[in-house]
């Protein structure tokens, strides 16, 4: 599904060079749930960006659902990420200014969608995470575990084929942490969602398919 | 789409406040510039109806204390043909002092069907007053020598004091009272009204009488027309010999072109000042619509980012911001005309409703230009975040 | 304390240069305004060349004749001055002149349009005009109906060109020639009830002075003893005013007012509108006008600069620092950005004002800043500062500190 090829990714300022990635190669099945694990600024967010066409890498290819990325304009990528992709994020995201339906519907705005079937699917999705009783509510008036759980539901509203998760329980308690995981395993065992996960759990970590550990910018196992 | 926009912008309306009333001022602002413009640029716009290139004003006063009314008459009839006689002379008409361009004002009232109208400005004048000022003939026919034995006294109006008693009806041969409705008046002819007030102020309703015998007396303007070379020599040979002629009066001789020039400075020079102070103002609101935009974008980063992250492209971005501030406009705008429709609705100032409607019109496509210039750099700055960089800030 | 203050009001102003620029943008132009059309209302009001005097004068500029359907208003004749004006008790003097008359006069080819004025001898004894050359007529020269003249410095140019000294020469205005007596300095056209090229005794005009109607050219000005007697006279020249017959069988009412300079200046030519009033008005209008945008604009930017400081601010909250005092801060901060602006808005009065003395639009007329128009301008700058300044310091004392410090 994602196929990675000697991606290196540099960063260069006025002064320093950081070389956050040096050669990744890695590849991630159909229906895979990846872990990504490493300690702090060993690239894991980076790899994640990567991944979800959010940055572009220095060096090296990437291919999602077989297809290549490196030509694809600004307009093509915005499109190819609205269809493909979903996102999670370690702080929700959420816009405060919109209620909990406006939230989730968001990826559908950018699509030909009607509104009767924006409302359909968002409803949908929220209902999936187990939140139809808060639907009219503002983030502001959430707890921090509702608030990823909207963010989930906004990740999955447009079906989309890959999740990435950036450290989605890093602010909750480990109650709300193990609801979140829940539905992220759900979604992975019956959607057959491919989900690639960046944690600090180890504990969530054992939970899912495949851990991959970085270091300093490149695999160690 | 639009829905979500307007969504986002009612949800904060407090944050939105105070860029709304900023809005909304600007526009009552402009709205009051472009309604004085308007008026200006219509009134511009209307005929002159008269040719004021070569034609002097000769101010006297006091000149014959004669009694006899004949032999009085004869002095000026005399001094008419001297005048006349002089090569340079086209035309020679004795007037009133309600001239054009002049600040003197003499009103009166009429009355016609028993109803009476008042402030109709009363012009007393020769034969030839309408040759001097190369006035227009709308209908009708000036006055003549046959005129003075008529039976009702024969007046020439303009077409706006036709309008003002007739409506769309005839007016020539038609009968009016004067302001006591004791005497009767013939209306002649119908003139093309004169911008009496300068190019910029509208014309106002005129009624001619023709000079008796007994005018001369107490008449004080003398119109000519003189040549394209009348220069300032044949000025003060002129001068003298009105001089001479009136040893008791005090003579001024000024040029029509000159009269209104000045008077046009009455309206021109606030008119200037007025768009200098509403230029500086505008300049202040763009910048400070711009500055809090710029700053809005600053504070959305993690919304830009993620609706970067979610599938909305660059272009996408920048035009939800270009949008919500023209919706945000649109509402202020909104409330703007609603006070500004006031005015031709309950006739401020008396002024024309299509002045009014133009003004709100312009004014509109103003403040909607405006803030589109200056969401356009704020919006451009918004697409080029890097969605990355913004998602991962703290 | 404050010093500390300062230094960091002016790290926040340099931190965010574009915000700065459009606040001292909007205060300096706005200062410009209202400093420009302070100066135009002083001199035009408030200079006293050549009425000195002005404090203990009364100036009678206009009747009016009422009946039923019927009105007219204008200036008034000699003959009522003299002899109704002149019969109060409590004027120590009455000066009597003319309302400016156009006419031309006729050098070398060349045409020069002036305007003239009638004048009695104790015109010259109320006013103090200063004399460059000469002196005025006197009253003997008056009874005599001399043709002399007293002409102010720019006619003496226009008229004799380059020569030192003109006292003694003649002058041909309106057909006559008259004998120059003084130079006086000019007076602008603002001060109408003063301004002329030429002064001449009233005996030696054409018109009949001796008309025993109450209306004519002329205006007149009564001089007390002190200030403390300008009501007294004016109350004087009312009660005459109300005993005095009516001309016509057509007329009822007759007013006339003997009035302060100020509210003379701005009489309307009617009974009903105070011309004072709607001077008033239209200044406050216009003030407003002006005003109103740029404060908006300053609240917007002060909003916008303090939720940008809000990290700052719950930073402050966090070690201990009351509501009271981040909003005495920001208020220094403010006053301190409006003086800032004020400055340069007087520094750019004055360049304006010099441009517009040297463009020379109205002739004589030169504005300069003193200390009224200066106090005017640092009042504007302190309310501007305050009214700017406090709502979005209000809206900071509310930032609650936890959501301050957590930014996103």
């Amino acid at each position: 599904m994602i196929l990675l090829q000697n991606i290196q990714k540099v960063y260069r300022t006025d002064t320093v060079e950081t070389l956050a990635l040096s050669s990744i190669s890695m590849e991630v099945e159909k229906g895979e749930f990846l872990s990504v694990m490493g300690p702090s600024g060993c690239g894991k967010s980076t790899l994640l960006n990567i991944m979800g066409l959010l940055d572009a890498p220095t060096n090296g290819n990437i291919k999602i659902d077989d297809q290549d990325t490196d030509h694809l304009s600004d307009t093509q990528l915005a499109q190819f990420r609205n269809k493909k992709l979903g996102f999670i994020f370690q702080s929700y995201h959420l816009i405060n200014d919109l209620k909990v339906l406006d939230n989730v519907e968001l990826p559908l705005l950018y699509r030909n969608c009607s509104e009767k079937q924006r409302k359909q699917l968002a409803t949908a999705a929220l209902e999936k995470v187990g939140l139809s009783n808060r639907v009219k509510h503002f983030p502001t008036q959430l707890s921090g575990g509702q608030k990823q759980r909207v963010a989930i539901a906004r990740a999955i509203v447009g079906q989309p084929e890959i999740i990435l998760a950036d450290e989605p329980t890093g602010n909750l308690d480990s109650a709300m942490g193990s609801d979140v995981m829940e539905i992220l395993l759900y979604l992975n065992k019956n959607e057959g969602t491919t989900i690639v996960m960046v944690t600090h759990d180890e504990h969530m970590a054992r939970k899912t398919h495949r851990l991959v550990r970085l270091f300093d910018g490149s695999q160690v196992q | 789409m639009i829905k979500h926009l307007f969504k986002l912008i009612w949800n904060k309306k407090k944050q939105n406040f105070l860029l709304f009333t900023e809005m909304l001022v600007s526009f009552l602002v402009i709205f009051a510039v472009f309604t004085l413009l308007v008026y200006y640029y219509q009134n511009y716009k209307k005929p002159m109806g008269l040719a004021y290139d070569n034609v002097w004003v000769v101010d006297y006063n006091n000149a014959f204390q004669t009694e006899n009314t004949d032999s009085l008459d004869q002095l000026y009839v005399t001094l008419a043909q001297n005048i006349r006689s002089l090569p340079q002379v086209e035309g020679i008409s004795f007037t009133s002092d309600n001239i054009p361009f002049a600040q003197n004002q003499n009103t009166g009232g009429i009355t016609y069907n028993n109803k009476r109208m008042d402030n109709i400005n009363w012009y007393t004048v020769d034969d030839d007053y309408p040759e001097v000022l190369h006035m227009q003939l709308l209908e009708g026919r000036w006055f003549n020598k046959a005129d003075a034995i008529a039976k009702d006294k024969p007046i020439v109006i303009n077409s706006d004091l036709k309008e003002k008693i007739f409506g769309q009806d005839n007016a020539l041969g038609k009968t009016i009272g004067d302001g006591d409705n004791k005497q009767k008046m013939k209306i002649i002819g119908v003139f093309q009204p004169i911008k009496i007030k300068g190019d910029f102020a509208s014309t106002e309703a005129g009624l001619y009488s023709r000079t008796d015998t007994g005018s001369y007396r107490w008449l004080g303007k003398i119109l000519l027309l003189v040549k394209p070379d009348a220069d300032a020599a044949f000025e003060g040979g002129l001068y003298k010999l009105l001089a001479n002629y009136m040893k008791n009066s005090n003579i001024e001789i000024e040029h029509l072109t000159n009269k209104r020039k000045n008077i046009n400075y009455f309206t021109l020079v606030p008119m200037i000042v007025l768009l200098i102070v509403a230029g500086f103002l505008i300049v202040n609101v763009a910048l400070g619509l711009f500055g809090v935009l710029w700053y809005n974008i600053n504070q959305r980063r993690g919304e830009i980012g993620l609706r970067r992250a979610v599938g909305a492209s660059g272009k996408s971005v920048s035009g939800q911001l270009v949008s919500e501030s023209m919706i945000l406009a649109t509402f202020a705008l909104f409330i703007g005309s609603f006070f500004a429709v006031q005015f031709p609705l309950l006739n401020v100032f008396d002024l024309p409703t299509s002045v009014y409607l133009t003004a709100i019109l312009l004014s509109l496509v103003f403040i909607y230009l405006l803030v589109l210039l200056c969401s356009l750099y704020p919006g451009k700055q918004a697409a080029a975040i890097y969605p990355a960089v913004a998602l991962h800030e703290e | 304390m404050l010093k500390n203050y300062f230094k960091i009001a002016i790290a926040v102003l340099k931190r965010r240069k574009f915000f700065t620029f459009i606040s001292l943008f909007g205060i300096s132009f706005t200062l410009t305004i209202l400093i420009v059309l302070t100066s135009f209302i002083e001199k035009a009001v408030g200079d006293d060349y050549p009425d000195r005097k002005r404090d203990r004068s009364l100036y009678i500029t206009r009747m009016e004749e009422d009946g039923p359907g019927n009105m007219s208003s204008g200036s008034l004749s000699f003959y009522f001055l003299s002899h109704y004006a002149g019969s109060l008790k409590i004027p120590i003097k009455l000066g009597i002149s003319s309302a400016p008359n156009g006419t031309n006069t006729y050098i070398r080819d060349k045409k020069i349009s002036l305007y003239y004025k009638y004048t009695n001898a104790d015109y010259w004894n109320i006013l103090d005009y200063d004399f460059v050359e000469g002196k005025p007529f006197n009253r003997q020269q008056v009874d005599n109906a001399e043709k002399v003249a007293v002409i102010s410095e720019d006619m003496k140019r226009e008229y004799f060109g380059d020569e030192s000294s003109v006292v003694g020469k003649y002058i041909e205005a309106d057909n006559v020639k008259y004998r120059v007596m003084g130079v006086v300095g000019n007076v602008p056209v603002t001060s109408y009830m003063t301004f002329s090229d030429i002064y001449l005794p009233y005996t030696v005009s054409k018109t009949d002075y001796r008309d025993k109607g109450y209306r004519g050219g002329y205006t007149g000005i009564l001089l007390a003893k002190s200030e403390a007697d300008l009501p007294k006279m004016h109350e004087e020249y009312e009660q005459m005013v109300q005993k005095v017959p009516m001309e016509r069988k057509d007329f009822e009412h007759i007013y006339s007012h003997a009035d302060t300079y100020i509210r003379a200046f701005l009489d309307t030519g009617s009974e009903e509108r105070s011309g004072l009033t709607y001077a008033l008005v239209a200044i406050a209008i216009f003030v407003l006008f002006v005003m109103l945008l740029p404060t908006l604009n300053l609240v917007n930017i002060n909003v916008t600069r303090i939720m940008e400081r809000s990290s700052e601010i719950g930073v402050r909250k966090a070690f201990g620092a009351s509501s009271r005092t981040l909003v005495f801060q920001f208020i220094v901060e403010n006053l301190i950005l409006t003086l800032l602006g004020g400055l340069i808005g007087v520094l750019l009065s004055v360049i304006i004002l010099q441009v517009i003395n040297r463009a020379n639009l109205i002739a004589n007329l030169t504005l300069s800043i003193n200390f009224t128009v200066l106090f005017i301008g640092l009042i504007t700058c302190l309310i501007f500062g305050l009214l700017s300044g406090v709502y979005p310091a209000w809206r900071m004392s509310k930032l609650n500190v936890v959501n301050a410090l957590k930014t996103s």
